[in-house]
């Protein structure tokens, strides 16, 4: 029926941006006050600062013939809110988030945790995370731990 | 190898609407996206072309033929239209931004004569993109399927 393209000839992700408001301060406890305030600067200032994040997610795989779709945007919007925004949104990342009571916040290990919170999604295989601090830092991972995706 | 960027905008209008489904059943699907009437958007598209500049004329490929090239194969066929009636090349597919994508693909891969093709872009709102890159296997066509399960 129709005129239908090459499926599997291309390669189809599917790309989808979230936002959420979170504090953080940059600050590891095994150095000293000095190296701490040497290293992080103002981001290390005691009682936190806060930025809005986008989150940009990436999905691939082959469009269901049926939906035209790599993923219901119900269901990675869903997702999404419940393993990141929902935990994250509004809340102090040092403070309020487990995953980093022993690893500092920087936007890099915020990146990677939000890369292998999403990973589970079982709807299609997750490619990247993008996580932009401010519209000039962004911060980019694609999993270094499976086979595949090494970069 | 350097890549080169071309954006364009346009804007069209389409429904998601898989005739196979019941109503009820596309409705739940789709939701908003299944009003029967259609919707519409302004569609940002980004198609990048790689290769090496050549040593003559400092250039990957002619912007100007590039955008010529842009403007036969996606504006005159896509912009201020009804992507599922007018558009020959969605019939039969659910004109989602990965479909769309998908096609712009395989409307201008054969045309970029110089460089090649490296990845169509295609924005349905700043929020939501999708993207085509090559993936070298040969694959079967797209068409609806009966009976397939719609939600993964």
């Amino acid at each position: 029926m129709g005129s239908g393209t090459q499926a599997g000839a291309v390669k189809v992700a599917l790309g989808r941006r979230y936002r959420f408001a979170a504090s953080h301060r940059l600050h590891n406890p095994s150095l000293s006050e000095a190296e701490n305030y040497r290293i992080y600067g103002k981001c290390n200032n005691p009682y936190g600062h806060g930025h809005n994040y986008v989150v940009e997610v990436v999905v691939s795989g082959e469009p269901d013939p049926a939906t035209g779709m790599i993923a219901n945007l119900t269901e990675l919007d869903g997702f999404v809110e419940r393993e990141v925004l929902e935990p994250f949104d509004h809340k102090s990342l040092n403070e309020d988030v487990e995953a980093f009571r022993n690893k500092v916040p920087t936007t890099e290990i915020l990146c990677m945790e939000i890369f292998w919170r999403l990973k589970a999604f079982p709807m299609a295989k997750l490619e990247r995370v993008r996580v932009q601090e401010t519209s000039n830092n962004s911060f980019e991972y694609a999993g270094d731990r499976e086979e595949g995706l090494e970069r | 190898m350097v890549l080169l960027t071309r954006k364009i905008e346009f804007a069209a209008s389409h429904r998601y609407n898989n005739p196979a489904l019941s109503p009820d059943e596309n409705r739940r699907i789709f939701g908003k996206c299944n009003n029967p009437h259609g919707h519409g958007h302004n569609y940002t598209l980004e198609v990048t072309v790689a290769g090496d500049p050549d040593p003559v004329t400092g250039m990957v490929l002619d912007l100007k033929d590039l955008k010529e090239i842009l403007d036969r194969e996606v504006m005159q066929r896509m912009d201020h239209r009804f992507l599922n009636y007018e558009v020959p090349e969605l019939a039969g597919q659910i004109p989602t931004c990965e479909n769309i994508a998908r096609v712009i693909w395989n409307l201008l891969d054969p045309q970029i004569k110089q460089g090649k093709l490296h990845r169509v872009r295609l924005y349905e709102t700043p929020d939501l993109f999708a993207d085509c890159y090559r993936n070298g296997a040969e694959g079967a066509r797209t068409q609806w399927a009966r009976g397939h399960k719609p939600v993964r």
